[in-house]
């Protein structure tokens, strides 16, 4: 399979916003009409081959190497296709995304997959704030789509998400859930404080013992039935969460009765 | 800022209804800025097949202001989703949408043709903000209603059947917010609203107070108004706004009037029958039929497009009940003394049947008010919908098979409560220049404005004559401004300064004395701070009253 | 979701029976606030003053503010969001988790006086302070408490509004809001606004180092933002506007000494309740306005060939209808 691969040869004192960085505006063109691609340094219309060398001609396939912690909005809008990432992404990668898969190797910033609607997200390092968040004053975050890391996240994980997947296998900082309307959060390592806060609907699910807000009450343990698929499908990706009666169970939790709201946290409590 | 170079636009089909003109082809001279009978010499455009309007005027709209203000900063989910407008060499760059910045503001007036425009609500405690709001709205000509219906020291004053003081005040408050007109909002409903309370009937003694009742501030008002000479009447919002049956209210508001001048706004939201939000309906028939008798009257539509929007309205009691209804985001600022304000998110949407019955009664009004020198064009701008939108309307209402392709579109069950789909009519170009241009600027009482007679102020638009409608008034080929081209083969490539209108009617110097006082007790800035200051009125133009002079 | 329910100050003197204080120390910070428009002034529906109201205090600790207060709640550091958040549950008559309450360093009886009183009171006001909108939570911690108001208004006649810091802070959001559609935290590197606090917002560029030169008006940023923040204006070109010498003004390439606005240059200033009130000059300056220096500076930027805006690409922010009509 052909690939385009673009390596990093200028690093951007100031912010670079690469928008087109995106299989679906590269695929159909050639090598030197990417060269010319537009991309905005500070307030300046610069090329993209005064920041990449650029190897191949447009594919479905974007390989980029180096440091890209300022380039911001890789992926933006992208339908098909993937993105592979050797380094790290700036902010809003993958924002607005329906379709095709991104992935990063080293940390993403913050905004990644924001009010998403598909598609998938793969972060080896560790994420900034407002995974597959709302932006400011929007209604909703991302409205479906899977967004995977591996380490940690910061704060207000999938804020006002909708529908969709979140996991993340790090701790993740205040917050999670918070506005929360539907959709699943999983914390592999738990959080810090205000999980769930003001959530309306949805599911977050967690590994680790939380430090719940007085919003949120006891309705009971069990083993949900869904878990047995969810656990299937993220297995599939490497992350495995318990589903066994015979290993412990689920500590549910629900509110955030402030709002008053109808969300669950489930807590893993395994056979001491 | 008056043009000092010639223009002749010839070869253009003319609709200049204030001078009976409809659709001749004739030339039309601007001199220095003034419409003249004739130039030598100069630039000449050669609009040949196009059709020539007097620049638009819009009676009621919220550009400017505090309350407007709010609502920006409410609503950056609107901001991101509408086409931004990007800095260029002679714009400045900002945000179009439900609320538009104040230069895109006026950026986008002029992209109508639209050259005059009515701010309709300012407190006076925040009008120095509206002034500075309006200074940077470039192109249009502003005037401006202070609000006075919920003002506690008029309303003291009025229950305490002291008349004449209270007219010296209403004069005095006009002057002091360098405003035009005076607007009424809810009469004693917004000041109930500071109790967390309402004013639903007409006789309803206002929370807070001892006896005045509703009717009696409209007709104080109106009385005052008239006495003072204003050049526009009393601009009323009426009570009970959006509440199903209202209808029974805006009757009595109407004989209320009886004897004074006055103009409706945004009748739309006050025409409906029924008795809840499950059998509302229109009653526009019942509403144009009443009104049609009564000649002192003036209103605009106020009508409803469906979309996304933001609600702003010194009605606060209305906008608390619209959040609890949409569950959304919900402003308010009350402000001492004086009024208040709510804003509120909203989507009106085709399938709702409360919004479709609201869409068809704006368009029932227009459709149904036989003197279009009475109904003017208006969205309320933003509550129905912003006023960019114009166009759509225009569209519907001229053209009487795309309004049935639209009534396709509605929920069936509104079907039943509305009359819409039995009206014909089609609005010519004559009367659309009426009910965008020259109805309004009489009604405002603006002799200068809305009409291409000779004297009067050369602000004309020029648009392409096609059969698309819509795109036609949305993208004039030229719009002269004061006899600048502002708008050229459809490209904004000048702007100028606006001016600000006002009235000074005549008050006795010593209520001063009567208000100095009153301020001390109940307000929170000193006296000398209250008043605006003439110098910060762009381009004063103080027109004058012909009401109590001593 | 709530919302922003405010008034202007002259409602709270005429009217408010409930004024509370969250997170902030009035007697120290605002020390005319009691005075001149919430405690003491009789007001139109208030006649009696101080004896019409009651105050409560809510902080983490006892600040000289707590002696004229009729109720402290002291809470538990970082405990103000779950507190917001039980009284959200507790007045519609939701239930609470017990155990969790203690935590926040109120016992449930006194939340439900609490909440009895919000609900009680005729016209109340929560007026909050950087003790809560500059804690953990931060803008949270504020929405929680414009929340709450919003939501007493379905019992009652609530506000509640920020106590602002020095300067005209308010009046840099109006004009922002007018001029640029948001209240802070804006962009123009695109030739249009855009809005994206944490991304845009002053601190958080410097500290990441997003930007390459700094223009600072009516503002002491050295003195209070965090030192990779102060860092990195030292090590940029930084223009200041200022009469006097300040923190920043140390460490910046250029310090314009400018009249002081409202003593010796007019202008306009909003209150904290965006109330425009006119600057009246009562000295003269030797130096010049800071308006005049921005236009001086603007007519020598003018003569270099202009900076157009980039064109227009797929641009960042999304973009479904058209309002753009000339230009």
């Amino acid at each position: 399979m052909s690939k385009t691969v673009l390596t990093l040869k200028v690093q951007p004192n100031i912010p670079l916003e690469a928008e087109l960085l995106s299989p679906d505006i590269i695929a159909p063109l050639g090598n030197q009409e990417i060269a010319a691609l537009p991309v905005i340094l500070g307030k300046r219309q610069k090329r993209l081959d005064d920041f990449f060398h650029i190897e191949g001609d447009g594919s479905e396939t974007l390989e980029i190497h180096g440091d890209l912690g300022r380039v911001k909005w890789i992926g933006r809008g992208m339908t098909r296709g993937n993105i592979l990432v050797h380094g790290n992404a700036g902010m809003h990668l993958g924002a607005y995304m329906k379709g095709g898969s991104i992935e990063v190797g080293g940390n993403a910033s913050d905004w990644v997959g924001g009010e998403m609607k598909g598609g998938s997200i793969h972060i080896r390092g560790n994420a900034g704030g407002q995974l597959g968040a709302a932006y400011r004053g929007s209604l909703s975050g991302m409205k479906g789509g899977t967004i995977l890391v591996e380490g940690t996240a910061g704060i207000e994980v999938g804020m006002r998400m909708r529908r969709g997947v979140i996991a993340v296998r790090g701790r993740v900082k205040d917050f999670a859930g918070l506005q929360m309307k539907g959709g699943t959060i999983v914390l592999m390592s738990g959080a810090e404080i205000r999980t769930g806060a003001w959530m309306v609907r949805g599911t977050i699910i967690s590994l680790e013992p939380l430090k719940l807000m007085p919003t949120f009450e006891f309705a009971c343990a069990y083993n949900p039935v869904f878990m047995g698929i969810y656990a299937k499908s993220l297995s599939s990706k490497g992350f495995n969460i318990p589903y066994k009666m015979a290993n412990g169970c689920y500590r549910r939790f629900q509110g955030d009765s402030s709002v008053p709201g109808k969300g669950e946290i489930l807590v893993w409590n395994p056979n001491q | 800022m008056a043009g000092n170079s010639k223009l002749r636009i010839t070869g253009a089909r003319v609709y200049d209804p204030a001078n009976g003109i409809n659709g001749e082809i004739k030339d039309i001279c601007i001199c220095d800025g003034k419409i003249v009978a004739d130039i030598e010499g100069g630039r000449t455009i050669n609009a040949t097949g196009m059709v020539v309007f007097p620049g638009g005027v819009d009676v009621h709209t919220h550009v400017a202001g505090a309350a407007l203000n709010f609502a920006r900063g409410m609503l950056p989910e609107d901001h991101r989703q509408n086409d931004p407008f990007v800095r260029t060499r002679n714009l400045r760059c900002g945000i179009s949408g439900a609320t538009p910045t104040s230069f895109v503001t006026g950026y986008l007036y002029a992209g109508l043709g639209y050259t005059t425009v009515n701010e309709a609500a300012v407190p006076i405690l925040t009008a120095r903000h509206t002034h500075e709001e309006l200074r940077d709205t470039p192109i249009v000509d502003k005037s401006t209603c202070v609000l006075m219906a919920n003002n506690e020291i008029l309303m003291e004053l009025l229950e305490a059947g002291e008349y004449e003081r209270g007219r010296d005040v209403v004069a005095w408050n006009i002057w002091a917010a360098k405003a035009y007109g005076v607007k009424a909002v809810n009469p004693g409903g917004v000041a109930g609203w500071k109790w967390g309370k309402d004013c639903k009937g007409l006789n309803e003694i206002v929370p807070g107070f001892n006896k005045i009742t509703p009717r009696q501030i409209i007709a104080g008002l109106a009385n005052i108004v008239d006495d003072l000479g204003l050049p526009h009447p009393v601009h009323l919002h009426c009570n009970n706004l959006g509440a199903p049956g209202n209808v029974s209210t805006t009757l009595e508001i109407m004989k209320i009037l009886e004897n004074n001048r006055a103009h409706l706004a945004h009748l739309q939201y006050h025409a409906y029958g029924g008795d809840d939000w499950f059998n509302m309906c229109s009653a526009s028939a019942k509403i144009a039929e009443e009104f049609n008798k009564r000649k002192n009257l003036t209103t605009d539509a106020g009508a409803v497009l469906f979309g996304n929007t933001v609600t702003i309205t010194a009605d606060g009691p209305w906008q608390h009940l619209l959040y609890k209804l949409t569950g959304k985001k919900w402003g308010n600022i009350d402000v001492e003394n004086e009024t208040g304000c709510g804003v509120v998110p909203y989507v009106y949407k085709e399938k709702n049947i409360v919004n479709a019955v609201q869409w068809a009664v704006g368009l029932e009004l227009l459709l149904l008010i036989d003197d279009p020198w009475r109904v003017f064009l208006t969205t309320d701008h933003p509550n129905g919908a912003a006023f960019w939108r114009y166009p759509e309307i225009i569209h519907l209402l001229m053209n009487a098979d795309f309004r049935r392709e639209q009534i396709a579109k509605l929920a069936p069950e509104a079907i039943g409560r509305i009359l819409l789909p039995e009206l014909n009519r089609e609005y010519t170009l004559f009367e659309i220049a009426i009910i965008t241009s020259a109805g309004p600027a009489r009604s405002l009482g603006l002799p200068h404005k809305g009409n291409l007679g000779v004297g009067s102020d050369g602000d004309v638009t020029v648009f392409s004559h096609t059969d698309d409608v819509a795109k036609m008034f949305a993208y004039p080929r030229y719009v002269i401004k004061g006899g600048e081209i502002i708008i050229e083969e459809g490209e904004m490539r000048n702007t100028v300064e606006g001016k600000g209108i006002l009235s000074k009617p005549f008050y006795d110097p010593k209520v001063e004395d009567f208000l100095r006082p009153q301020f001390q007790q109940f307000y929170t800035v000193s006296f000398d701070n209250y008043p605006v200051e003439i110098e910060r009125i762009e381009h004063p133009d103080i027109r004058p009253c012909k009401g109590v002079q001593s | 979701m709530g919302g922003k329910v405010s008034c202007t100050l002259g409602e709270v003197k005429n009217r408010a029976d409930l004024i509370v204080y969250w997170g902030g120390n009035p007697a120290e910070c605002h020390p005319r606030h009691f005075t001149r428009y919430t405690l003491t002034q009789k007001g139109k529906f208030t006649p009696n003053g101080r004896k019409d109201r009651t105050m409560i205090l809510v902080d983490i600790r006892e600040t000289p503010s707590v002696k004229a207060a009729d109720i402290f709640l002291q809470v538990k550091p970082t405990k103000d969001f779950e507190v917001i958040t039980l009284l959200r549950a507790i007045i519609k008559g939701q239930s609470v988790d017990q155990a969790q309450v203690a935590e926040t360093g109120l016992t449930l009886e006194q939340l439900q006086d609490f909440a009895d009183r919000l609900k009680k009171a005729r016209f109340g006001v929560f007026f909050f302070g950087m003790g809560l909108s500059m804690t953990r939570g931060k803008y949270m911690n504020s929405a929680a408490l414009l929340t709450l108001a919003a939501e007493l208004n379905a019992f009652t006649k609530f506000v509640a509004m920020p106590m602002r810091g020095h300067g005209n802070v308010t009046g840099g959001d109006v004009i922002m809001r007018y001029t640029t559609g948001y209240p802070f935290g804006v962009s123009l590197t695109r030739g249009y606004p855009r809005f994206n606090p944490g991304e845009f917002s002053t601190i958080d560029l410097l500290i990441r180092g997003d930007c390459d030169a700094a223009l600072i008006l009516g503002a002491d940023p050295a003195a209070t933002m965090p030192q990779p923040a102060i860092d990195h204006l030292a090590s940029i070109p930084t223009i200041v506007l200022d009469p006097k010498v300040t923190h920043t003004s140390k460490i910046a390439r250029v310090h314009f000494t400018t009249a002081a606005t409202g003593i010796s240059a007019p202008g306009t200033a909003y209150r904290m309740d965006e109330i425009p009130l006119p600057l009246k000059p009562i000295l003269n300056s030797p130096y010049p306005t800071d308006e005049e220096v921005l236009k001086r500076i603007y007519r020598a930027v003018s003569k270099k060939p202009p900076l157009m805006p980039p064109v227009k690409i797929n641009s960042p922010d999304k973009l479904t209808k058209s309002g753009q009509k000339a230009g």
